[in-house]
């Protein structure tokens, strides 16, 4: 087996066309996903616009208490006094205490909410000007030189910190983005070990050798495993610029937090093994329907008219992670490629669930065997191994049907 | 004589939309003994690559039975393929790997030992003259080439039984001759090669033994001397049309 799979695979490997076809795809496709994301993330905006958010304030210093006033006066905020700063998600938390006579602000903000972000930038303004109007009070009283008095003195903070954030949002890209990156290299993989070796008329060659048939499909499906990791890690790096620039458009500051970020939470040995044993399951998963797909077809077009259905249905399964109200649930468990995108979204995460995972194996075992035990049987049959000689895939269809209807 | 290859009451039937249930082999049997060449003579149509491919365990007969070098084809089908090497128009060769890659590959696949494999493999390759494109992609290899490196993969494991399904079909005359002198040799080195044409001299010029071939149905089987004295004619062709009308008086 090992040696039909080096076979296999150095010929898809050495396959240039493939290869650049493999890579090209998710090039175009990357900036229309970037596209997509800005726009699912301008319309979530838009929508928000008219909802008010809550300001929780504390004065510590008793002289500043005229900049509630300020406060009041700002659209779309519903101020309100607090003893207790307890940051979390719900609003915004500002805190003014006092430092030599001057105010100082803190202020704890979600900022991966649109919300918050839009919202702290009119705060910022009204709490500079009634910085300066204090500023301007005490040089009037004291008699201070202008100068001293330019820098004012205000903390944002995020209410997650910037490392959960980094960490939050890796944790629905790398998912989406391996995936993806897996599923097309193993449908063109899939399709070129099916029906391009019916084409090339390869297909009979590794038949007579002594490995049972069950082994040389398996070799097939292995292949196809492994070539998808291998085009899945030469992808993901070209998607890297990509996330730079999705970082860059909507977290502005923490484009810099980025160097900083401690990407061990994310690039560590336990996640990188995770989810390269992850997508390897999806890849052989995906392997079984599109090998057996294609191996209906006898030429490498008809092979990808059988793909494309299940194509496009398996594509769009992973979008479902990056929708942020979705938690995870039996249904999602049950639903295959999704339950291990959803499931290594959570392990990147950190937001380990271990019921959800141990459901997400329960259910992904589960549907090799049952692909395995109702799929195989098509590919071992004749007419798929050797491919029907010069008939037509509407002909093909139609064998099948009348043999059915026989049985 | 060695019985090598034994066939009795072989039976492949097909399923076509139109034409219905095809008969592609129909109660077929033959012997063929070592170190000789049957051919197996019939024109397009007639069953040949169908009975090759279930002696090659590429299909299952509807009923009959075949052994191979002792193995039933049923039951040891594992060792059946070990036994065989098997040709034919639809095996074709590894686009983007090189000739050497693939001999190289095929011995393994066919579980030729680990210490002889390179060894041996260089022996093929310089038996069949293969060393100046040895590490050439096949893709880029001519249609003799490449037929040449198929015989190669096929044989590199050294199995008694040699299957080929119209080899030299396609070739011009110089590969077609070169390949024929490399099936004579593989005779002298005491292997059993069945052998389909549909070309009457190709037959006629290397075949020890000769099973003429037609609509699913083995009409006769014999050497051409014997066919020439049944039938009174001389050259094949006649020989195979005396035979095909004689079957139709028959029925
Ligand atoms: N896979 C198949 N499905 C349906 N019919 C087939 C198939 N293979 C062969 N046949 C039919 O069986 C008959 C014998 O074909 P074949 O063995 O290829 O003949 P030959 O090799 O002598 O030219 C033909 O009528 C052919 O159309
Ligand atoms: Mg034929």
């Amino acid at each position: 087996m090992k040696t039909l799979i080096s076979i296999y695979l150095k010929d898809l490997l050495r396959n240039n066309m493939l290869g650049l076809l493999v890579v090209l795809v998710p090039i175009i496709f990357y900036p229309l996903m970037y596209w997509g994301i800005t726009q699912f993330i301008m319309i979530k905006k838009g929508v928000s616009e008219s909802r008010k958010i809550v300001l929780n304030y504390k004065i510590e210093s008793e002289e500043f208490s005229g900049i509630e006033d300020s406060l009041l006066s700002l659209s779309n905020i519903i101020p309100e006094n607090t003893d207790l700063i307890n940051p979390n998600k719900s609003g915004l938390f500002l805190t003014v205490s006092s430092q030599d006579h001057l105010p100082k602000y803190e202020v704890f903000i979600d900022s991966s909410n649109a919300i918050h972000k839009e919202i702290f930038s009119k705060l910022e303004n009204k709490l500079i000007a009634y910085y300066n109007s204090e500023t301007a009070k005490l040089i009037e009283k004291k008699n201070y030189s202008t100068e001293y008095f330019k820098v004012y003195n205000i903390t944002a903070r995020n209410i997650d910190g910037q490392n959960e954030i980094v960490t939050k949002v890796l944790s629905l890209i790398i998912p989406l983005i391996s995936v993806m990156s897996i599923l097309g290299s193993c449908v063109a993989a899939s399709v070129e070990l099916a029906s391009g070796h019916t084409e090339d008329k390869t297909s009979e060659t590794t038949l007579t050798i002594p490995l049972s048939r069950e082994k040389i499909i398996l070799s097939k499906f292995i292949t196809v495993t492994i070539y998808g990791i291998i085009a899945g890690l030469v992808n993901f790096s070209f998607f890297i610029v990509f996330i730079m620039q999705i970082f860059r458009s909507f977290f502005g500051k923490i484009e810099e937090g980025l160097l900083d970020f401690d990407w061990s939470m994310v690039l560590n040995f336990k996640t990188i093994l995770i989810s390269i044993i992850s997508l390897s399951l999806i890849a052989f998963f995906v392997s079984l329907i599109f090998i057996t797909a294609a191996g209906f077809a006898s030429k490498r077009k008809e092979g990808g008219v059988l793909v494309s259905p299940f194509m496009a249905i398996i594509t769009y399964l992973p979008f479902v992670i990056i929708i942020p109200a979705v938690e995870p649930n039996i249904l999602i468990a049950m639903t295959p490629v999704l339950n291990i995108a959803f499931s290594l979204k959570l392990i990147i995460a950190n937001d380990i669930n271990v019921l959800f995972i141990f459901e997400t194996i329960l259910f992904s075992l589960l549907w090799v065997l049952l692909l395995y035990k109702f799929l195989f049987p098509f590919l071992l049959e004749e007419e798929v191994l050797l491919g029907y000689s010069n008939t037509s895939l509407t002909k093909k269809i139609k064998m099948k049907m009348d043999r059915w209807k026989k049985k | 004589m060695e019985e090598k290859i034994i066939i009795k009451n072989l039976n492949k039937e097909f399923y076509d939309p139109q034409r219905g249930t095809v008969k592609a082999v129909d109660n077929l049997s033959f012997t063929a003994y070592k170190g000789e060449i049957f051919g197996l003579l019939g024109p397009n149509g007639a069953g040949k690559t169908t009975t090759l491919r279930m002696m090659a365990t590429l299909m299952k007969p509807n009923s009959g039975t075949i052994e191979i070098a002792g193995f039933d084809i049923e039951n040891n089908s594992q060792d059946v393929r070990r036994s065989i090497g098997y040709m034919s128009s639809n095996t074709a060769l590894y686009p983007r790997l090189s000739p050497r890659e693939i001999i190289t590959y095929f011995a393994e696949l066919n579980d030729y030992s680990k210490e002889n494999l390179t060894m041996r493999v260089e022996q093929i390759i310089k038996y069949f003259n293969i060393g100046d494109y040895a590490d050439t992609y096949s893709e880029k290899l001519s249609t003799g080439m490449k037929q040449i490196t198929s015989i190669a993969r096929t044989i590199v494991h050294n199995p008694p039984v040699l299957i080929l399904d119209e080899p030299s079909a396609g070739l011009d005359v110089i590969v077609a001759q070169k390949i024929h002198s490399y099936i004579l040799d593989l005779k002298n080195e005491g292997k059993t090669i069945i052998f389909s044409s549909h070309n009457m001299g190709e037959v006629e010029k290397i075949c020890d033994r000769i099973g003429i071939i037609n609509n699913g149905k083995l009409l006769t089987v014999g050497t051409i001397d014997e066919l020439r004295d049944i039938s009174g004619k001389y050259y094949m062709e006649e020989i195979f049309v005396y035979f095909v009308k004689e079957f139709e008086k028959e029925s």
